[in-house]
């Protein structure tokens, strides 16, 4: 209205609100909480492997020696193990009772194998304890049962690439492609291009 | 007020940039009086194989006993145990433990070199040499390569001539002990100068083959020859 003052001036025409950026953060939340499980496990296991020369990330191996004071029946082979197995305190059936040699004999329990001198009494026992969730984190990121485990595998890493996508251009600005995301994108890329030209390549 | 003025955060910083210093300088420092005090790789180091190569190869260090390695176990039982030993052959053969034993087992001494950057110095051996086999089965004069067969399907191949030295040989004992499960029992190849990946654990058969095969790691990256000397690591 122009009555009682100067008219404003015309304001520049509004340019439409990108809604763009609105999408790739919700893109990127969803996504990133369907990630949560998987990242997880491959992130865990990925560790432990890498480490594999430090310790062995699917096993935790025991080893011990005794004596029985039981003599062995050097002619029964099953009640040999019997005796062996209550004085070491073993629970369960063995899988297999093999006479190696005249003197030796192998009890083979699920986790553990007693290797006995019958003669002696003397026992060395040997075996590998899984440990539970590692073996079957590690079990996935091999991908060791192929079949539809591949698939999800594949999507896991679709779901990575949507993420790393989405993530560049998420935020507008000096902390998104136009400052800190551009230096820390950059820095990204280097440290593997930069391991490749020094230190090695294939 | 500025964040960038403000003197605590400067403080802080500096604070945390000085230790983050010290921390890496304790630890370089410790890392040097680690391997100061390796004296088995020390002395390794200083000695000559009888083939004039030194007796560790470059960038290993010695441990005192075989580390577990992984992959997937195979039925650690004697009882159930079968060798087979096939491909270019007269006689393809299938050895229980039993005929192992029966044939002649000898011991051998070796160190063995992981490509992991670990090596074991003088492992006592027990088992039978590959050589001893492919004689019993009648060796083609077609045969130029060996192929390990392990269990779940691990393979590894090694040439002919390096696969008949005196010291590779499958084996059932490791220092006077039945081997363990976890070093591939009952039975696993040894392959002394090649990286030890090539030795397969939990050994399920031999085939003599007349074509290189590239097996489990060296289709995965992992160098086709292995040797430790020429640090064939990787493909």
């Amino acid at each position: 209205m122009a009555d009682g003052g100067i008219p404003e001036p015309p304001r520049p025409p509004r340019r439409p609100k990108l809604k763009l950026r609105k999408w790739l953060r919700a893109l990127h939340r969803d996504f990133g909480y369907v990630a949560v499980g998987l990242t997880f496990i491959y992130a865990l296991s990925g560790l432990a492997v890498n480490h594999i020369a430090d310790w062995d990330p699917n096993f935790e191996s025991f080893e011990r020696e005794y004596t029985v004071s039981t003599p062995l029946p050097t002619d029964d082979d099953a009640a040999a193990a019997a005796i062996v197995q209550q004085h070491a305190g073993i629970e369960g059936e063995p899988v297999d009772v093999y006479r190696v040699t005249d003197d030796l004999l192998e009890v083979t329990f699920e986790h553990r194998t007693l290797h006995i001198t019958l003669g002696e009494g003397k026992v060395f026992e040997e075996g590998q304890e899984p440990r539970l969730f590692i073996r079957a984190a590690n079990w996935l990121h091999l991908n060791r049962g192929k079949k539809a485990w591949t698939w999800f595998a594949d999507g896991y890493a679709v779901v990575l690439l949507l993420l790393a996508t989405s993530g560049i251009f998420m935020l507008p600005g000096r902390k998104g492609l136009a400052g800190r995301g551009a230096i820390l994108i950059g820095l990204g890329i280097a440290v593997p291009l930069v391991y490749l030209s020094t230190v090695g390549s294939p | 007020m500025d964040d960038r003025s403000d003197p605590c955060r400067s403080i802080a910083r500096r604070e945390f940039l000085m230790r983050a210093a010290s921390g890496t300088v304790l630890t370089a420092l410790a890392g040097g009086l680690y391997a100061i005090s390796d004296h088995l790789t020390s002395e390794a180091k200083a000695q000559t194989r009888d083939d004039g190569r030194p007796r560790l190869p470059p960038g290993q260090r010695v441990i005192e006993q075989l580390k577990p390695m992984g992959g997937v176990p195979g039925d650690p039982s004697r009882a159930s145990f079968r060798l087979k030993v096939h491909g270019e052959v007269e006689s393809p053969l299938e050895l229980d433990f039993a005929g192992l034993l029966a044939m002649s087992p000898v011991t051998r001494r070796s160190d063995v070199h992981c490509v992991t950057g670990w090596s074991v110095l003088d492992a006592k051996w027990k088992g039978l040499t590959i050589k001893a086999l492919a004689e019993r089965a009648g060796l083609r004069p077609s045969a130029r390569h060996v192929i390990f067969e392990g269990a779940a399907g691990y393979t590894a191949n090694v040439r002919l001539r390096e696969a008949l030295a005196d010291d590779v040989m499958v084996a059932w004992e490791l220092d006077d002990h039945p081997l363990r499960r976890q070093h591939g029992a009952p039975v696993r190849a040894v392959v002394p100068d090649l990286y030890f990946w090539k030795s397969s654990k939990w050994l399920t058969g031999i085939r003599f083959v007349s074509r290189d095969q590239p097996g489990y790691w060296e289709t995965r990256g992992y160098h086709n020859h292995a040797d430790p000397w020429k640090e064939e690591r990787y493909g």
